[in-house]
C-alpha cells in the first residue's frame, strides 16, 4: 500500500480502471482528488487516508487496503424518511392518437417481474381523453390497477401539463418504482416529473432487476458513449424512476380474462400549457420507414460511407424484404436520415436478421441491436468488434461481396419458397 | 434579452477504446471536446441575437479544464462565458446538475433578463437528455425539446415559434417566453471561428463561479444532492462470434459457403423472412 512522505497510508488510483466519473472528487473531505486527462489523480501529500473515495468508486479503481467502516442504513431510518410508505410498481401508459404505445405494455410485462420480486403489485398511470378502452387493455396486459386521469386538456401531450398531473398522481399514490417508455414523449416527460418530485431518474435502461438483499431497483444502462454499462441505484428517494427504450423488453401476452381495478383520479388543477401547437406535419407514410418493424435490416456503417454504393445495399435489403438502416457516422455525414439510425442515440431494433456492412461495432451502436436474432457482418477488418460478435462474418470489400451475395441469394430464394410452401 | 447556452465538456467518445485484456474502458488520455449538440445550440443562439439583438452567455459546470470549451464557444460568437466549478459540485447526477445550472441562470437573470435557455438535446457521454428539461422545470420556463428549426421570435408578443421533431411527425409550436429549448443537429452546424473571433476568445475573461457565488444549498448539489449513484460499472456481456469466411481465399467460395450454412442452419428464420417477403409482394 502506498504511503506519503509522512508515512501515512494513502489511496491510489488505477488509471486503467478509472472512468473519470468524479464521484471520488465530490466525496473527498480534504479535496485532494482532481480529474486530469480524464481520470482521477490523488495528491499524495494532501490525502489523509480516510478511504471515503474507495466507498463511492463504482469501478474499483482506487487501491486502498486498510479496512473501512461501512455505514449501514438501518431499516428504521427508511421508515423515518418516509420511504417505506412508497409501494408498488407504476408504469406510465403512453397514448398517442387514441392508441397505447407498445413500449408501455413491454414495461407492464417487466413491471410484473419486478413486482413479483418486491412482493407488490403493478399500477398503470394513464393520462388522456376518452381512454377507457386503454385502461381495460392495461389490465389485460398485466396491471393490477389503473389510475385514470381523463380530461379534454390531456387530448394532446404537452410536457408541463402531463408533468404536473403525473407529479400530483405520484405524490398521492406513492409508487416505489415508476417506469416510463423512452420514446420522444417519455424522454421529454420523465425529467419534468423527477425534478418536481426531487427524485432520481435513470434514462434508457437496458436492464431492470431487484437487488435481492436491499430490495432496491437495479437500473442498468449503457454509459460513457455506450462503451460500458453502469448499474445505478436510487437509495434514499422515491419513486425510483427509470425510462426504457422500446423493444428492450419483450411484449407480454395479453390475457382478456385478467381482472383489475380501474380508478378514476380526481384532478382539477390542470396547468396552463403555455404553448400552442400551430401545426402537426405527419411524415409522408409512403417514404416513412420504421426500421424497428423490419424483419431484416441491412445496416450501413462508417466502412461503407459512399452513397454511390447505396443502390446495391437497397437491392440486398429489398431482396430479403427488409430495409436499410445505418450507424451514427452516416447520419452525421448527412448521407442517411436520422430515422434510419440504429444505436443508443437512434433506434433500438430487434430484427430476425441483421446484416452489418462496414459497421465497426462501437458499443453505442451495439446496444441498439443486441436484440437481433441473427447477426451477419461484412467487413474488411477481421478484428472489427462487429466480426467478433456476429454469428456469421465475411471478410472482404463490401463493394465486391454484396453483389456476390445478391447473386447467391437470388439463386437460392425460389428454392426456399418452394420448401416453405411444402411445409 | 439574454440567451443562455448550457454546454458540457465530454470525452470524445469516438476515441474511447476498450482494453482487450481486461475488457474495460480506457478513459485515460482521451481528448475532451464540447458536446456537439451544444455547439449547435450556441450557433442558433448567436443567430438569434444577430437578428433580434441581445447577448449570448455560455455556462458550463465542470472541472477547470472545461475553460477550453468555453473559449471555443466565445470564438463562435458567444458574448460571455461562465465556468461553474467547485469540488462541492463534483459527482453530480442530472438532478443536482440541473439545480446548479438553474442557480447560475438565475444569477445571470438578475443582471439581464434571460428569455431563452438553450441546451443540446443530449450529451454524447451520458445520453440522458434530462438536464435541459430539469432546468426548464426548476425555472418554470416553457419546455421545447427536439427543436429542429427556429422559425421566429415576436418580441412584442413575447413568443417564439419553432419546429420540433416527435415520433414520425413534426410540430410547429408557438410558445411563451421565457423558454428552454433542447436542439437537434438539424438546426445547423456551428460556423467556423474567424481569426478575430479566435483572438477575442483567447483574451476574453471567463468568470468562475463556485457553490458560494451561486448561493447553492450544499445538500442539493454535487454527490450529496444526487439521488442516483452508480453501484457498479462493467463491460457489456460479449456476444459470441460465429464462423468467419475470408474472401481472400476466393470471393465466390466464401459467399457461397456462408449462404449454404445460413440456409441450412437458420432454415427456420430464412424461411420466415422470405415467406413474409412474398406476402408483402403479393399485397
Amino acid at each position: 500500500m502506498p504511503k506519503n512522505s509522512e508515512g501515512k497510508d494513502i489511496a491510489e488510483v488505477n488509471p486503467k480502471k478509472c472512468s473519470g466519473c468524479q464521484a471520488c472528487v465530490g466525496e473527498c473531505p480534504v479535496g485532494c482528488i482532481d480529474i486530469e486527462d480524464g481520470v482521477a489523480k490523488i495528491t499524495a501529500e494532501k490525502c489523509i487516508g480516510c478511504g471515503k473515495c474507495v466507498m463511492v468508486c463504482p469501478s474499483d479503481a482506487i487501491l486502498f487496503d486498510k479496512p473501512i467502516k461501512k455505514k449501514v442504513v438501518k431499516p428504521a431510518e427508511f421508515v423515518e424518511s418516509g420511504i417505506a410508505a412508497y409501494k408498488g410498481v407504476a408504469v406510465f401508459i403512453e397514448v398517442k392518437d387514441g392508441v397505447a404505445a407498445d413500449v408501455s405494455w413491454e414495461l407492464v410485462g417487466k413491471g410484473r417481474e419486478l413486482a413479483h420480486k418486491l412482493n407488490t403489485n403493478v399500477m398503470g398511470f394513464l393520462v388522456g381523453h376518452n381512454v377507457k378502452s386503454i385502461a381495460a387493455e392495461a389490465i389485460s396486459y398485466g396491471c393490477d390497477s389503473v389510475y385514470v386521469l381523463d380530461n379534454s386538456a390531456f387530448e394532446t401531450y404537452v410536457s408541463r401539463v402531463y408533468g404536473a398531473a403525473l407529479t400530483e398522481l405520484c405524490r398521492q399514490v406513492k409508487p416505489e418504482v415508476f417506469l416510463i417508455g423512452a420514446s420522444s414523449l417519455g424522454r421529454d416527460l420523465s425529467s419534468v416529473i423527477a425534478t418536481q418530485l426531487q427524485t432520481g431518474l435513470t434514462a434508457d435502461c437496458t436492464g431492470l432487476d431487484v437487488d435481492p438483499q436491499e430490495k432496491l431497483l437495479m437500473m442498468t444502462r449503457p454509459t460513457f458513449g455506450g462503451n460500458i454499462m453502469a448499474t445505478i441505484y436510487c437509495r434514499n428517494h422515491r419513486p425510483q424512476m427509470s425510462t426504457v427504450r422500446p423493444k428492450v423488453f419483450k411484449m407480454p401476452k395479453r390475457d382478456p380474462a385478467r381482472t383489475g381495478e380501474i380508478i378514476p383520479f380526481k384532478y382539477d388543477n390542470v396547468v396552463e400549457p403555455l404553448i400552442e401547437i400551430l401545426e402537426t406535419i405527419k411524415m409522408d407514410t409512403a417514404n416513412l420507414v420504421d426500421i424497428t418493424h423490419s424483419q431484416v435490416l441491412v445496416v450501413v456503417g462508417k466502412g461503407a460511407c459512399d452513397s454511390k454504393n447505396f443502390q446495391m445495399l437497397e437491392e440486398l435489403a429489398a431482396l430479403l424484404g427488409g430495409s436499410v438502416a445505418c450507424s451514427r457516422p452516416l447520419v452525421e455525414a448527412g448521407l442517411l436520415p436520422y430515422v434510419r439510425q440504429v444505436g443508443q442515440t437512434g433506434k433500438t431494433v430487434a430484427p430476425k436478421l441483421y446484416i452489418g456492412i462496414g459497421v465497426s461495432g462501437a458499443v453505442q451502436h451495439m446496444v441498439g441491436m443486441q436484440g437481433s436474432e441473427k447477426v451477419m457482418a461484412i467487413n474488411n477488418d477481421k478484428n472489427a468488434q462487429m466480426v467478433q460478435v456476429a454469428d456469421y462474418s465475411i471478410i472482404g470489400d463490401y463493394v465486391k461481396v454484396v453483389p456476390e451475395l445478391i447473386k447467391g441469394l437470388k439463386a437460392r430464394i425460389p428454392n426456399i419458397q418452394t420448401q416453405g410452401a411444402q411445409q | 434579452m439574454q440567451i443562455v447556452c448550457c454546454v458540457k465538456q465530454v470525452p470524445d467518445t469516438t476515441q474511447v477504446k476498450i482494453d482487450p485484456a481486461t475488457n474495460t474502458l480506457v478513459r485515460a488520455g482521451v481528448e475532451s471536446i464540447c458536446n456537439p449538440y451544444d455547439l449547435v445550440a450556441v450557433e442558433a443562439a448567436v443567430k438569434i441575437t444577430e437578428k433580434y439583438g441581445g447577448s449570448v452567455s455560455v455556462i458550463t459546470m465542470g472541472i477547470p479544464s472545461a475553460e477550453v470549451q468555453l473559449r471555443e464557444c466565445l470564438s463562435l460568437g458567444a458574448h460571455q462565458a461562465i465556468l461553474v466549478s467547485d469540488r462541492a459540485l463534483a459527482g453530480a447526477d442530472t438532478l443536482a446538475t440541473s439545480y446548479t445550472l438553474a442557480s447560475a441562470i438565475q444569477k445571470l437573470n438578475e443582471i439581464d433578463p434571460v428569455q431563452i435557455v438553450m441546451c443540446g438535446k443530449q450529451a454524447i457521454d451520458g445520453d440522458t437528455a434530462q438536464t435541459g428539461p430539469g432546468i426548464a422545470t426548476r425555472l418554470g420556463f416553457t419546455q421545447l425539446t427536439y427543436v429542429s428549426q427556429i422559425i421566429g421570435l415576436d418580441i412584442q408578443k413575447q413568443t417564439i415559434t419553432v419546429r420540433r421533431e416527435i415520433e414520425n411527425a413534426s410540430q410547429i409550436i408557438e410558445a411563451k417566453l421565457p423558454v428552454m429549448l433542447t436542439v437537434e443537429l438539424e438546426l445547423g452546424a456551428a460556423r467556423y471561428a474567424t481569426l478575430p473571433g479566435l483572438i477575442k476568445a483567447i483574451k476574453h475573461e471567463i468568470k468562475v463561479w463556485g457553490a458560494k457565488e451561486l448561493s447553492c444549498t450544499a445538500e442539493k448539489c454535487g454527490l450529496k444532492g444526487s439521488p442516483t449513484s452508480v453501484k457498479t460499472i462493467f463491460a457489456p456481456p460479449p456476444r459470441k462470434g460465429g464462423p468467419v469466411y475470408d474472401t481472400t481465399e476466393g470471393m465466390d467460395q466464401a459467399v457461397n459457403s456462408l449462404l449454404d450454412t445460413l440456409f441450412q442452419k437458420e432454415a427456420a428464420i430464412m424461411s420466415e423472412i422470405l415467406s413474409n417477403d412474398s406476402k408483402v409482394k403479393n399485397a
